[in-house]
Order: structure tokens, then C-alpha cells, then sequence
């Protein structure tokens, strides 16, 4: 009288393998190793979606859109080292290094470093964390879209914003802190700025898929702005206290400093500016070079164990 | 075989989310996943779009993997709870999505799918709930998927926005789709579904089609005013269910002719009795032992407010 059934606690299974679907053409039984896959079945109007560039380019259009969408984001991540470089640098440019570089000339490069750890940290780290937070990530992973969409997406973005940020800084270095170069001085230093920045970025794909979404913020102020600051890019090393001048050559961000300044100005010069003799160019390359190594192999590990965790 | 679940448990901690599920799914059905809040639809959905592994057992998606291009390429789906970048627009966001995919609809096909035709050019921040859920559902078609999985699609929706809601995934499914999706809501189970599966604990406890699980566990409710002790009533060997509602005492049975024979013989004055068939929520109720009420599903099927506070039979 009626083909619903309720399944016994004790053979669930039994009961299931002996019904047929209730509609549908009759497809063989199941039985044994033969798979039965439906065919693709494609609506009329279905029309093949335009390949991997295609989908770069779009999310990389939305990446961007979205950012320059929200002006806080802006004005955090590209105006805030600018603002801070057009206040600082200025009465700066009354004094001189031994070989003529003025200070707002060394200044420069500082603010920069400062401006693409902020960009690495926060477009990178804030943003996953947030959007893995929100489900977003979770939802992009049940399409058939690789990985590197998303990450590269953001590569793509986070690069143009940086671009974007270090030309502000040097038109503003260029009006108002009488900062002079020749031209491939300015090409050298925007080339290592944004290289050594990316470089960074493993840290922010850390901080992305290992903190927490609501506390990826905070943690992304606690660890950039000490490192700034410790790394020399507001106020030179030689002002800071002792033990931090002490700590600075372990870090990162650092060396980071140190292969920027390097493209700036002499040796003497920025040994007269930071108060610190230039070490062997390969040991700063090595400490980026490890930096994005160890980071990166973090963040594939957080990566992988966001995957395998997510259970709601 | 679309989908084919082989005793397939997941096991979070101490948490046995699924015990053993087996089902299938074949190409063309609309199919409900019913259970209570826990129950483990969410989890299954999970399990069969390859996001979670199961502890054991086997499922297969269009014969192989779930977690595989060739099944991703051919399932859409509306997750709960999926924020989206809210400084996008409607536009942007599926046009993301149209290219997450080998095979895409135009996009004026897919807003018009989804009732966004007008909200194209809107940030989806300033869409409301109904907009949003439909927003989701033009993300899960945007790829023509042959499967679609709708994971409680409208909760926190408005009667008339579900009504609408649902309209559009029937347009799909006409289309000669699959769809499964899982609900709490009885009354979306009966409209939409060709086949309800019934899920508790991380069981499936029954399956048929909307009528015939209705059918099985209580055909009739008999309501009626008396002064009589609810519990004389939940005792009688033909109730299955008794609660008081609004002075009513509302039976729930499949023996109605037995029922008032004895009620009469036991000399019960009835008043304003009303015989009438059981709706699926009392169904499910009868099925998950009376614990499968959440508030939500009061206010879908409007009637047995009391169902919880109820006695049991």
C-alpha cells in the first residue's frame, strides 16, 4: 500500500540496497564494480566560460574593485606611509649624508618598506582571514576553480596597489622632500621595494589561514608596526634603543630595509644614516630567502589544515 | 548514478555527525534531505561535495570522487552562512562565478534564473535576505551544473520569499537538473520534493515520496475540545501523538474510527471535533520520536505550536 519505508535501526543498509528509485529511467542495478555516470547535460544556452585568463583577469578585477570600493582599506593600506613620509621627510631634507644624499632621500625608502609590509599583511592576512572567516574560501572551494585563482588574484592586486603606493611616495619624495635621483636610482629602489615586499607575503598567508578571523586584525597591527619600527623604516636604527638595534639584524624586515637602502644611497651613507655598518648583500638575500621559505611552508601547512578542519 | 552513499559515517571528536548513511540520488530527482537541527544534513551535503571526508564508508559523485574536477565542474551550491565580498556587485560577483566554471549560462540568463535582473548592478551589501539567498542561487547555477545542492536555502526567509525562492529552483530543476536540498521546513519538503529523505542523528530513518512518508506514520488529526486529562488520551493504544493547543487537544493517529469509538465508549463529551489529514510536520514529528521541532518549523507550518511542549505517545 505504500512504498515509503522507515529503516530499521539494525539494517540500514539492507534496507536502502533493496529499493529502486522511485523515478527516472531504470538504470541497471548498481551492483558490483559497473559505474553508471549520467552524461553531462548541458543547458541550450551553456556556452564554454573562456579559460584560466579569463579567470585571472576577472578575479583580479574584482580584487580590485573591491579594495578600491572601500576607501578605509585605501587609505590604511596606500595613503597612510605617504601621509606619514610627507609629514616626516620634509624638514629632513635640510640635512645631508657625507656623500651629499639628503636624509628625506634615505627616509624615503623606509616609508616605502613600511607601506608594502602593511599592504603584505593586511591584503594578504586581514583579508584571507576575514574571507575564510565569513565562508567565503569555503564556498570558492566547492567550485571546480584551482587554487591559484584566488591566491594569484590577490598576488596580481597586491602588487598594483603597491605600485600605486610607491608612486604617491616618490611624487610626493619627488615635490615636497626635494629627494633627487637619477633615473635608475628610482627604478632600482622600486624594484627592490616591491620584490622584497613580495618576498614578505608568505607572512601574510600565514596570518591569513592560521589566526583567527576576528583576531587576524590586531595580530596583523602587533606584528607589522613593531617591525617596522624595529627595522629602522620610521626613525633610523641609531636612534632606537640598544636592545633593539641589538635585536634588528634578526629580522626580516630588516634586511628588507637593508637591500633598499643599498640601491639608495653609498655604503657610508647608509652606514651614516642607520648607524650600522652594511652587512654582505647575500646575507640579507638569504634572511628574505628563508623568510619566505619557512612562511611559505607555514602557510601551505595552515592552508592544508583549514582544509581538512573545516566541519560545519 | 548522480550520487551513491555507502554507509558512510563521520565522527568529529565525540561528535557522531553521520552513523552509517546510505543513499542515492538518480539523474532528475528533487530530492529533500528532512531532519532537525544536528540531525546531519549539513554534514552529508558536506560529505557528498567532497568539502569533508567521511570516517568511512563510500560516496561517489557522477561515479568517482566528489572532491574531482569532473564532479566539480557539473555540481553547484548553496552553502549556509557564505559571505559574500560585500563591496562587489551582483554583476561582478557571478561573473567570478560564470568563469569558476568550464561551461557557463549567459549572465542575463542567470540574473533573470535568480529574479536579479534589476539588482545587477547592485553591491551585495545592499541586498537584503531574500536578494542574498537568491544572489547564492545564481552563484550555483552560474556553472549549468547537471547537480545542485541547496543546503537550507531559506531559512531566515519571509513566507513570501520562500515561495518565490523555490519558484526559481523549480525552473531549474525543470531543465532536467538534480537538485537536493535540505530543510526543516516541512511544507517545502511536500511542495518541492519527488522524494523526502528523512534524516535523525546521522541516520536516514525513512525515505519514500512526500505522500507516502505522511501515510506511514500518521494519516489523520483529530481535534477536538473536552474536559478530559491530556494523558488519559496520549494513553489510548491508538494515538500516536496528543498535545493541547489553544484548549484543543489535537490527536495524532492512523485508526480515527477506532480512536472516537473508544472515545465515545469512555464517555468523553467531545466538542467542535474536526477530522482532517496530517500534514508532513506531523509526520516528521512522529518519525524523529517527537524531537525534531526547532521554532523555525512552528512558524512554516503555522499549526502545532505545542508540538515540543506536547506528551508523546
Amino acid at each position: 500500500m505504500s512504498t515509503a519505508r522507515v529503516i530499521t535501526k539494525a539494517s540500514p543498509s539492507a534496507a536502502a540496497a533493496a529499493t529502486p528509485g522511485p523515478a527516472g529511467p531504470s538504470l541497471p542495478p548498481a551492483a558490483g564494480p559497473v559505474v553508471v555516470v549520467p552524461p553531462r547535460r548541458l543547458s541550450p544556452t551553456a556556452r564554454p566560460s573562456g579559460g584560466r585568463w579569463a579567470l585571472l583577469a576577472m578575479q583580479v578585477r574584482c580584487e580590485l574593485v573591491s579594495n578600491l570600493r572601500v576607501p578605509e582599506f585605501l587609505i590604511g593600506v596606500v595613503a597612510i606611509p605617504v601621509m606619514l613620509f610627507a609629514m616626516f621627510g620634509p624638514p629632513n631634507a635640510r640635512w645631508s649624508l657625507p656623500d651629499g644624499t639628503l636624509v628625506s632621500t634615505m627616509m624615503m625608502p623606509g616609508f616605502g618598506a613600511f607601506g608594502l609590509v602593511s599592504l603584505v599583511i593586511f591584503a594578504f592576512g586581514v583579508d584571507i582571514a576575514n574571507e575564510r572567516g565569513k565562508g567565503w574560501l569555503r564556498l570558492m572551494r566547492a567550485t571546480p576553480a584551482p587554487g591559484w585563482a584566488y591566491f594569484g588574484g590577490k598576488l596580481v592586486t597586491s602588487l598594483a596597489l603597491a605600485a600605486l603606493t610607491l608612486l604617491a611616495l616618490f611624487v610626493v619624495a619627488a615635490l615636497i622632500a626635494q629627494v633627487r635621483l637619477p633615473l635608475e636610482r628610482w627604478l632600482a629602489i622600486f624594484g627592490v621595494l616591491l620584490l622584497g615586499g613580495m618576498s614578505l607575503a608568505p607572512l601574510g598567508f600565514t596570518l591569513g589561514f592560521l589566526a583567527r578571523p576576528r583576531a587576524a586584525s590586531t595580530i596583523g597591527n602587533l606584528v607589522f608596526l613593531p617591525l617596522s619600527f624595529a627595522s629602522g623604516f620610521f626613525f633610523p636604527l641609531n636612534q632606537l634603543p640598544e636592545f633593539l638595534r641589538a635585536l634588528a639584524p634578526y629580522l626580516p624586515t630588516y634586511h628588507y630595509g637593508q637591500l633598499v637602502w643599498r640601491v639608495t644611497a653609498s655604503p657610508a651613507s647608509v652606514e651614516a644614516y642607520t648607524g650600522i655598518a652594511l652587512g654582505p648583500v647575500w646575507v640579507s638575500l638569504a634572511w628574505l630567502a628563508g623568510t619566505f621559505v619557512l612562511f611559505g611552508a607555514l602557510a601551505v601547512w595552515g592552508y592544508r589544515r583549514q582544509r581538512s578542519r573545516e566541519q560545519t | 548514478m548522480v550520487i551513491e552513499m555507502r554507509g558512510v559515517t563521520k565522527r568529529y571528536g565525540d561528535v557522531q555527525a553521520l552513523a552509517g548513511i546510505d543513499l542515492d540520488v538518480e539523474p532528475g530527482e528533487v530530492v529533500a534531505v528532512l531532519g532537525p537541527n544536528g540531525a546531519g544534513k549539513t554534514t552529508a551535503i558536506a560529505v557528498m561535495l567532497g568539502l569533508t571526508r567521511p570516517s568511512s564508508g563510500q560516496v561517489r559523485c557522477f561515479g568517482g570522487d566528489p572532491a574531482r574536477y569532473e564532479a566539480r565542474s557539473r555540481v553547484g551550491v548553496m552553502l549556509q552562512e557564505s559571505g559574500v565580498p560585500s563591496s562587489l556587485k551582483v554583476a561582478e560577483v557571478v561573473g567570478l562565478f560564470q568563469r569558476y566554471y568550464p561551461y557557463t549560462l549567459p549572465l542575463d540568463e542567470i540574473l533573470e534564473r535568480a529574479d536579479l535582473v534589476e539588482k545587477r548592478d547592485k553591491l551585495v551589501s545592499t541586498l537584503s535576505g531574500g536578494q542574498r539567498q537568491r544572489l547564492y542561487f545564481a552563484l550555483a547555477i552560474a556553472g549549468d551544473p547537471d547537480l545542485v545542492f541547496l543546503d537550507e536555502p531559506t531559512v531566515a526567509l519571509d513566507v513570501s520569499a520562500r515561495r518565490s525562492f523555490w519558484q526559481q529552483v523549480e525552473g531549474f530543476a525543470a531543465l532536467g537538473k538534480t537538485v537536493l536540498f535540505s530543510t526543516h521546513y516541512l511544507d517545502e519538503a511536500d511542495a518541492i520534493a519527488q522524494r523526502v529523505v528523512v534524516v535523525d542523528r546521522g541516520r536516514v530513518i525513512a525515505e519514500g515520496s512526500p505522500r507516502d512518508i505522511k501515510r506511514l506514520v500518521a494519516d489523520t488529526t483529530v481535534r477536538f475540545a473536552a474536559d478530559v486529562a491530556l494523558e488519559r488520551v496520549a494513553a489510548m493504544p491508538e494515538v500516536q501523538r496528543a498535545v493541547r493547543e489553544e484548549g484543543f487537544v489535537v490527536v495524532t493517529t492512523n485508526e480515527p474510527e477506532a480512536l472516537l469509538r473508544r472515545l465515545f465508549a469512555d464517555g468523553v463529551a467531545l466538542r467542535d471535533l474536526r477530522v482532517s489529514d496530517a500534514d508532513l510536520e506531523a509526520a516528521f514529528v512522529h518519525l524523529t520520536n517527537g524531537q525534531g521541532l526547532t521554532s523555525v518549523a512552528h512558524t512554516a507550518a503555522g499549526g502545532a505550536a505545542a508540538a515540543t511542549k506536547g506528551v508523546s505517545a
